[in-house]
């Protein structure tokens, strides 16, 4: 078992992580706002973490102490969602595919403004980020118990009277405008708690990866965790959790594929090679393809609905 | 205004919802033309015209989905032009669409449950950890949810997604949706529409049911004449965007510019 979590430990919480950024793209497309703005969140986050560890919070002890890894999640949380009321209340009079455009607009000015400023170390990033624990694995102390927080979040909130406005206004905003939901508010709001949860995530991860730099928050980022949803499926919180695992662990898989040392098979060499460089490629193939025979995903309400149903009988 | 004969509406004229010179131009098209009413409290009010008078404009126009160009909307003493749609809705005025707009992947009772936003009063906090209100507020809701569905026959599809229902199912659901806000004056548009002269029969009947009970004002486009004269209290009669005639039916019906705007000048 050890030497199972030594091997995989790294992956195992870049899949917990990969859930969670998932769900922060999920969180506005609960409205039906297809934003693809939570790179830049995430981003933001890990420079927070990555300036606050490396510059604010100095000590001596050979271990990055846990209060203040939690406080920079705080901070991180707080500034990224305090820029989603900000960038959110114009962005969201934009809608589909222009309010897409205007988000990765604003992944791609964090990633200029990060690459140009002194701070956050211009091109080459920020180095030597301390570590709060002595294995990768142990990063699961923390991710584990935010992923079940956000899950039991999701749950709650599909259920009470913020989601079901967030459900209205996605299936006709018209309507449940005349219904007395303010669909700026629930909008904003929805990209706001998604913001939110990015940058979180974003502190975590700048202290797991150990480096931070611009090539954090970028478009192939956001296509990634739009994979992570439209293929997870976009209709319940569990849609994302399981796509942004499986997708974090697939290019991995593939590599494993393409090795022969694992598999014992003896692939021709552009294959091997497509298998682990061609993420992208196939991550774009299987949003076409999801959406064409998946349209709701793989993860649909509807799976759980037959129990529901048995349930309010 | 024409003197009020009525029956309804000798006990209780006051007024609740008033129209001042409303107007709204889309481009050289004048939609909605000087048209200047008054609802009273607790009547049904039909409105009705040709294809293209201005009918749905005016529905717009009230519940604020487009401002208007010129002209005033009061309601219960209150200006209201300039409002944004959630806002008039949680004063107490609620509509129906004419092309049923349900949120169609929801169920039946979510629906319903979505017509009560405005009465919830916990948030993302309360809601989420489940802390007093929100588990007595979520119960009542779903009550009242299923009271109303109750109310117009459709308790037993409750969990159905509103999608799937029947047509008439559907205008039944957004009705109660719509009641579901516990609104003053409710704005049916074409609620008839498709349903065969049974269901029209019943509707009538559900529509002064709902009046009473609800102490409800009703104000109701629909091109079923038959229906329109036996419900409502007065009518109004648009043509062009111009108020032509307003009166009990018994006027309307014989009043020389609807003939001409139904029948065609002589």
């Amino acid at each position: 078992m050890a030497g199972f979590f030594a091997t995989y430990g790294n992956l195992i919480v870049l899949m917990v992580l990969g859930a969670m950024l998932g769900l922060s793209l999920y969180l506005p497309l609960m409205t039906g706002q297809l934003s693809l703005a939570s790179p830049g969140f995430y981003a933001l986050g890990g420079y927070i973490a990555a300036i606050l560890s490396t510059k604010v919070f100095i000590t001596n002890s050979s271990l990055f102490p846990i209060p203040l890894l939690l406080l920079e999640m705080l901070i991180a949380g707080a500034v990224c969602g305090l820029l989603g009321i900000l960038v959110g209340i114009p962005a969201l009079r934009l809608r589909g595919i222009y309010l897409a455009i205007a988000t990765i607009a604003f992944v791609e000015v964090l990633r200029v403004i990060s690459l140009n400023l002194d701070i956050t170390g211009g091109a080459v990033g920020i180095f030597g980020i301390p570590q709060p624990f002595q294995t990768a694995i142990e990063y699961l102390w923390i991710a584990v118990p935010l992923l079940i927080i956000s899950m039991f979040f999701l749950y709650r909130l599909e259920r009470i009277r913020v989601g079901r406005a967030f459900a209205a206004i996605r299936e006709d905003e018209l309507a449940a405008d005349a219904m007395g939901i303010n669909p700026t508010y629930y909008k904003v709001l929805a990209f706001t708690l998604g913001a939110i949860l990015a940058g979180i995530v974003g502190a975590i991860s700048a202290h797991f990866l150990n480096t931070w730099n611009a090539r954090q928050g970028t478009f192939d980022a956001s296509i990634i965790y739009l994979t992570f949803v439209l293929i997870g499926g976009s209709k319940t919180f569990l849609g994302p959790v399981l796509g942004g695992m499986v997708f974090t662990a697939l290019p991995e898989m593939l590599r494993a594929i393409a090795d022969p040392e694992i598999t014992g098979l003896q692939l021709p060499t552009a294959i091997a090679q497509f298998l682990q460089d061609g993420r992208l490629i196939i991550f774009g193939l299987l949003i076409v393809i999801g959406t064409i025979f998946f349209p709701q995903g793989l993860v649909t309400p509807d799976l759980f609905k037959r129990r529901r149903v048995r349930n309010n009988k | 205004m024409t003197p009020q004969t009525t029956n309804n509406l000798a006990f209780n004229a006051s007024p609740i919802l008033e129209a001042k010179y409303l107007t709204r131009s889309f481009g050289g098209l004048v939609a909605v033309n000087k048209v200047s009413f008054v609802v009273n409290n607790n009547e049904i009010f039909g409105l009705i015209g040709p294809n293209g008078a201005g009918k749905t404009t005016l529905f717009n126009l009230i519940t604020g989905l487009i401002q208007p160009s010129s002209g005033q909307l009061i309601y219960k003493g209150d200006k209201i032009i300039k409002l944004r749609p959630h806002q008039i809705a949680a004063k107490g005025i609620a509509r129906t669409f004419q092309n049923i707009r349900l949120f169609g992947e929801l169920s039946a009772l979510e629906n319903v449950i979505i017509g009560r936003h405005i009465h919830i009063k916990s948030g993302v906090f309360n809601g989420v950890l489940n802390i007093p209100p929100a588990p007595i507020e979520e119960l009542k809701t779903k009550h009242k949810a299923l009271e109303l569905l109750d109310l117009v026959g459709l308790s037993d599809r409750a969990f159905e997604k509103a999608q799937n229902l029947s047509y008439g199912d559907q205008r039944r659901l957004e009705i109660a949706r719509a009641l579901a806000l516990e609104p003053q004056i409710i704005l049916l548009d074409e609620p008839a529409a498709g349903m065969n002269p049974n269901e029209k029969q019943y509707l009538s009947t559900f529509i002064r049911q709902i009046c009473t009970q609800f102490n409800l004002t009703i104000i109701l486009i629909e091109h079923h004449v038959p229906l329109v004269m036996g419900l409502c209290d007065r009518i109004a009669v648009l043509n062009f965007g111009k108020l032509i005639a307003l009166g009990n039916p018994a006027e309307v019906r014989s009043d020389p510019a609807v003939i001409e705007a139904y029948l065609g000048a002589e």
